[in-house]
């Protein structure tokens, strides 16, 4: 509660506004432990795919909003740098997103898919927006949510080696007053 | 515990302009002069005590408001219900500010819109857009001093009277950084305090009043040959008014109170990311309760000097009013160590005197044949007032125009018109007026009959 007391004080603005929203823009990236964003990989051998877990937490985002809000759209912004040292790759960057009670984020079906294809000696940038069903709005909006950020390489040039890191992980809900 | 919160904040959110607002006028002769005051306009006696002495001339006696806005309002209200999908509470609030009892010609634009928020580990920002406009620059300021209604018998030049008095009067000042956070989007920092301080207060008492109104000076003039009205016969006359009361109080309540967050090195870091302080002392008196009941004394006074057909008036009201109670004072204080609010009882039956600020009403006018010219300043507890305005006459037709500065500061236009019947007049006056939560201009119309 005391957390996000600032954002609190907003809401009763809200509420007065009829039928208006609540846009809520929420930086998660700088939630997150700077270890975190960044992965490096070394894929030495071939083989069919590999999967990289870039990053696996439990987060406080919007704690105590849900209790007056009513969350009805969102979407999220990603986007993710490759610093690719060496080999060549084709892979996907996949966002998990799974209520704070599941056991592993892993579990569920991804948020986003954002493909990407590697050079070696290339910075490759990526980047998507998603929109996000009404239910995933809500998980944002309960006291905690759980992140997961994999990686999954499709290699055609090995040993496949660099550095991930997330630049953008960015949600926006747009919730409506529940009072 | 939130919902409650946010409730308590939108019923302080609703009265922040509750203070701002110039009480409606409901007498279209007055209004459509830009609301003057003269001794045969608008409040004949309430202002100016000494207004009692003068003979009722051929400007009007009394007016009664034709509240035509309630048809309108019958028409076209908001809606009360919080879950419907209109429901606004700015638009509420407006309905308190500004009672719909004439027509409203032009509202402001209601305060809509959506609400944005940027959360970051160590940014915040918060754009509340258009409901930035009813966030006021500088402090929110709201009460007066109200005379409800009371029964009294005039007996000559003297008269009895007794009547209750309410005085209320809140000011929430916000601190310079959470009004900017507010207004102006500016981002909200680490290691910075967001505070507010607001001190409120209110009394209420019965007061018993007796009063004398006579006419101290007199000069003869040819025209009251004609007319025994000194608005217009050319008379030198001054007419003084003395009105002492006994104030029986019944209850007193003030609250001074400072709160505030401070914020972290880091704005959403883990642990305890801000720091809130609060502190509230308030005193109080109830008759049947802490204290018991309150006495004291005060007066209205008030005196109007007729020359050559210009008139000028001096009136004081609540003039050195004042009620003495016994009070209990108490210390409450929010400990963010614990989490939790301490009660502290500083003091009981402590002697205590409340003052009721007192009214200055100094009007001018000047009658030329038909035509009156006048003006009015009025200054009360929290706002000072300045209306301007003229009326000619020709035959039964009256034509009126006027100006005023409000208490937000800003220049209202008013004009109407009128058709007497005999000792019956209609008049129909056109005004704007910033009397809603947004301090903004909008229009009325406003329809009342004179007596005459």
């Amino acid at each position: 509660m005391r957390r996000l007391i600032l954002i609190a004080l907003f809401l009763p603005l809200l509420a007065g506004c009829g039928n208006r929203n609540l846009i809520l823009t929420v930086d998660i990236l700088s939630f997150m432990d700077p270890a975190s964003k960044v992965v490096n990989y070394s894929i030495p051998v071939p083989v069919p795919n590999d999967t990289v877990e870039v990053f696996s937490d439990s987060l406080n985002l919007l704690q105590g909003v849900g209790d007056v809000t009513r969350a009805v759209a969102a979407s999220m912004d990603i986007a993710a740098s490759f610093d690719n040292t060496s080999g060549a790759a084709t892979g996907n960057l996949l966002i998990y997103i799974a209520s704070a009670d599941s056991s592993n984020p892993f579990t569920t079906t991804p948020f986003a898919d954002v493909p990407f294809q590697l050079f070696a000696g290339q910075v490759t940038n990526v980047s998507t927006h998603v929109e996000a069903s009404a239910a995933l709005a809500e998980v944002l909006t309960h006291d905690r949510a759980k992140v997961g950020v994999r990686v999954v390489f499709n290699g055609t040039s090995f040993p496949i080696q660099g550095t991930e890191t997330l630049t953008q992980l960015q949600a926006t809900v747009i919730m409506k007053k529940d009072l | 515990m939130l919902k409650a919160v946010l409730l308590i904040f939108l019923i302080l959110l609703g009265g922040l302009g509750a203070g701002k607002a110039e009480a409606q006028s409901l007498n279209a002769r007055r209004l459509g002069m830009g609301g003057v005051l003269t001794s045969d306009v608008g409040d004949h006696a309430g202002s100016n005590i000494a207004f009692r002495a003068v003979p009722k001339g051929t400007g009007g006696s009394g007016s009664i408001p034709l509240p035509l806005g309630l048809i309108q309002y019958i028409g076209d209200h908001p809606t009360y219900d919080s879950k419907d999908s209109t429901f606004n509470v700015y638009e509420i609030a407006n309905v308190f500010l500004n009672p719909p009892l004439t027509i409203q010609l032009v509202k402001p634009e209601e305060v809509s819109g959506d609400i944005s928020i940027f959360v970051a580990q160590d940014s915040l920002r918060v754009d509340l857009a258009d409901v930035r406009r009813v966030i006021p620059e500088h402090s929110m300021k709201q009460g007066g001093v109200v005379h409800v209604g009371g029964i009294g018998k005039s007996f000559g030049r003297a008269f009895l009277n007794v009547g209750p008095l309410v005085h209320l009067r809140n000011e929430l000042i916000l601190s310079d950084e959470l009004r900017n956070a507010l207004r102006d989007a500016v981002p909200f920092t680490s290691n910075t305090r967001y505070g507010l301080t607001d001190d409120g207060r209110a009394q209420a008492a019965i007061a018993f009043q007796a009063g004398y109104a006579l006419r101290l000076l007199h000069q003869a003039s040819e025209g009251e040959k004609d007319s025994n009205d000194p608005r217009r016969n050319g008379v030198t006359a001054l007419y003084v008014g003395a009105a002492p009361k006994y104030l029986l109080g019944l209850a007193y309540g003030d609250a001074h109170s400072t709160g505030g967050v401070t914020t972290g090195d880091t704005l959403f870091a883990s642990g305890n990311p801000v720091t809130i302080d609060e502190e509230t002392v308030t005193r109080h008196a109830v008759a049947g309760g802490d204290g018991g009941v309150g006495t004291g004394f005060g007066s209205d006074v008030g005196a109007v000097l007729y020359f050559h057909n210009f008139e000028l008036g001096l009136g004081l009201n609540d003039f050195g009013s004042q009620i003495k109670w016994k009070t209990t004072v108490r210390r409450h204080l929010y400990d963010d160590a614990t989490n939790q609010f301490t009660t502290v009882q500083v003091a009981q039956d402590e002697e205590f005197t409340s003052r009721i600020p007192v009214t200055t009403t100094i009007n001018v006018a000047k009658r030329i044949g038909r035509t009156t010219i006048a003006a009015d300043i009025v200054d009360g507890d929290l706002r000072t007032t300045m209306h301007a305005g003229a009326e000619m006459w020709f035959g039964m037709f009256a034509l009126r125009s006027g100006v005023y500065r409000d208490q937000n500061q800003m220049m209202q236009f008013a004009g109407g018109g009128g058709y007497r019947f005999g000792k019956i007049g209609l008049d129909l006056a056109i005004a704007t007026n910033s009397r809603n939560i947004e301090r903004e201009r909008g229009a009325e119309l406003s329809a009342s009959l004179s007596l005459y």
